[in-house]
């Protein structure tokens, strides 16, 4: 400490312990904080078209393309340590023989939901931006911005299978994810079973549905 | 002239301080530091505003460094008492 130098280092050094230690107490306050998502997940219109995996492809492949209506309460999810919530929609469904995979699982659907601390770094235009910031009024947890209401959703992602073939598969179930970014601390997704404060997905899967053969484009015969 | 600037000049940058200076810094140092960790974490809780939290932390550090690294004569009040040029036993 007997010169300028010595005290800048001892100074910085000493930071980095202070900052470390803040950073694993925010980290640890996440257990804290009790976790009680909920949902309610149903396929609202199920449809298999053939298409191409990309233009100059020769090879046809069958697409699933599956509209759902999402009811999610995924409030308890916002802390002040959470930065985003990424929200994301599966279908899962069984080989239909032996040998095969026996659990096929694809995302038909995703979505990021800033808390406004993070809103700054949301990928929008200056506008959007705007907007998404006043949104939050000024708080510094929105809470309401878990609340996902969908109607007859549009998948995001059209579904096929390394086979090709997705047409009358069955045993279908939609399953809702989510993923807590946090500021400081470890990534967390749905938990299978109750983890001290933490509830497991009350609901968020779907009745089991079938989907439907491939449509035939029958458009012409119509005037 | 232009000597004498420079050794000021020098004296500044490296800024050194007493024995019992150096002690009141590292303990002004590391009290200031702890505290700023501590009021950040709980007004931050409190509050339930991380960014908050940030700016409490960062303002307590650039504080600490004001306080600690320059050779402020708070940190000069007990200088060292060397004995005198030439008084002990000359050789001869």
């Amino acid at each position: 400490m007997h010169n300028s130098l010595n005290r800048l280092q001892s100074v910085f050094g000493f930071f980095t312990t202070v900052a470390f230690t803040l950073g694993c107490l925010i980290a640890l306050t996440d257990l804290w904080a009790e976790r009680t998502p909920s949902g309610v997940i149903k396929a609202t219109n199920t449809q298999v078209v053939k298409g191409r995996p990309h233009y100059y492809s020769s090879k046809k492949e069958e697409y699933a393309i599956i509209k759902f209506s999402l009811d999610a309460d995924l409030s308890s999810l916002f802390t002040w340590n959470t930065k985003q919530l990424f929200v994301y929609v599966t279908a899962e469904w069984p080989a239909p023989e032996a040998g095969m995979n026996a659990t096929n699982e694809a995302v038909i659907w995703d979505s990021i939901i800033t808390n406004p601390s993070a809103d700054h770094l949301v990928n929008l235009g200056p506008i959007g931006k705007k907007k998404l910031k006043a949104s939050a009024g000024g708080k510094s947890i929105a809470p309401e911005r878990g609340l996902l209401k969908l109607k007859n959703q549009k998948p995001k992602y059209q579904i096929s299978h390394p086979s090709g073939k997705i047409a009358s598969a069955e045993d279908v179930t939609l399953k809702v994810h989510y993923n807590v970014q946090p500021w400081f601390g470890l990534l967390t997704w749905n938990t299978q079973s109750d983890i001290g404060r933490w509830k497991s997905f009350a609901g968020g899967v779907s009745d089991q549905f079938s989907l439907p053969a491939v449509k035939v484009k029958d458009d012409k015969k119509k005037p | 002239m232009a000597e004498e600037i420079l050794d000021k000049v020098r004296d500044v940058v490296e800024g050194e301080i007493d024995f019992k200076g150096q002690k009141r810094a590292e303990l002004i140092g590391t009290l200031l530091l702890a505290i700023t960790g501590l009021i950040a974490f709980n007004v931050g809780w409190v509050k339930q505003d991380i960014v908050l939290a940030m700016y409490l932390g960062g303002a307590g550090t650039a504080l600490s460094f004001i306080a600690v690294v320059p050779p402020w004569p708070f940190y000069n009040k007990d200088p060292a008492k060397w004995l005198p040029v030439g008084s002990g036993l000359t050789v001869g």
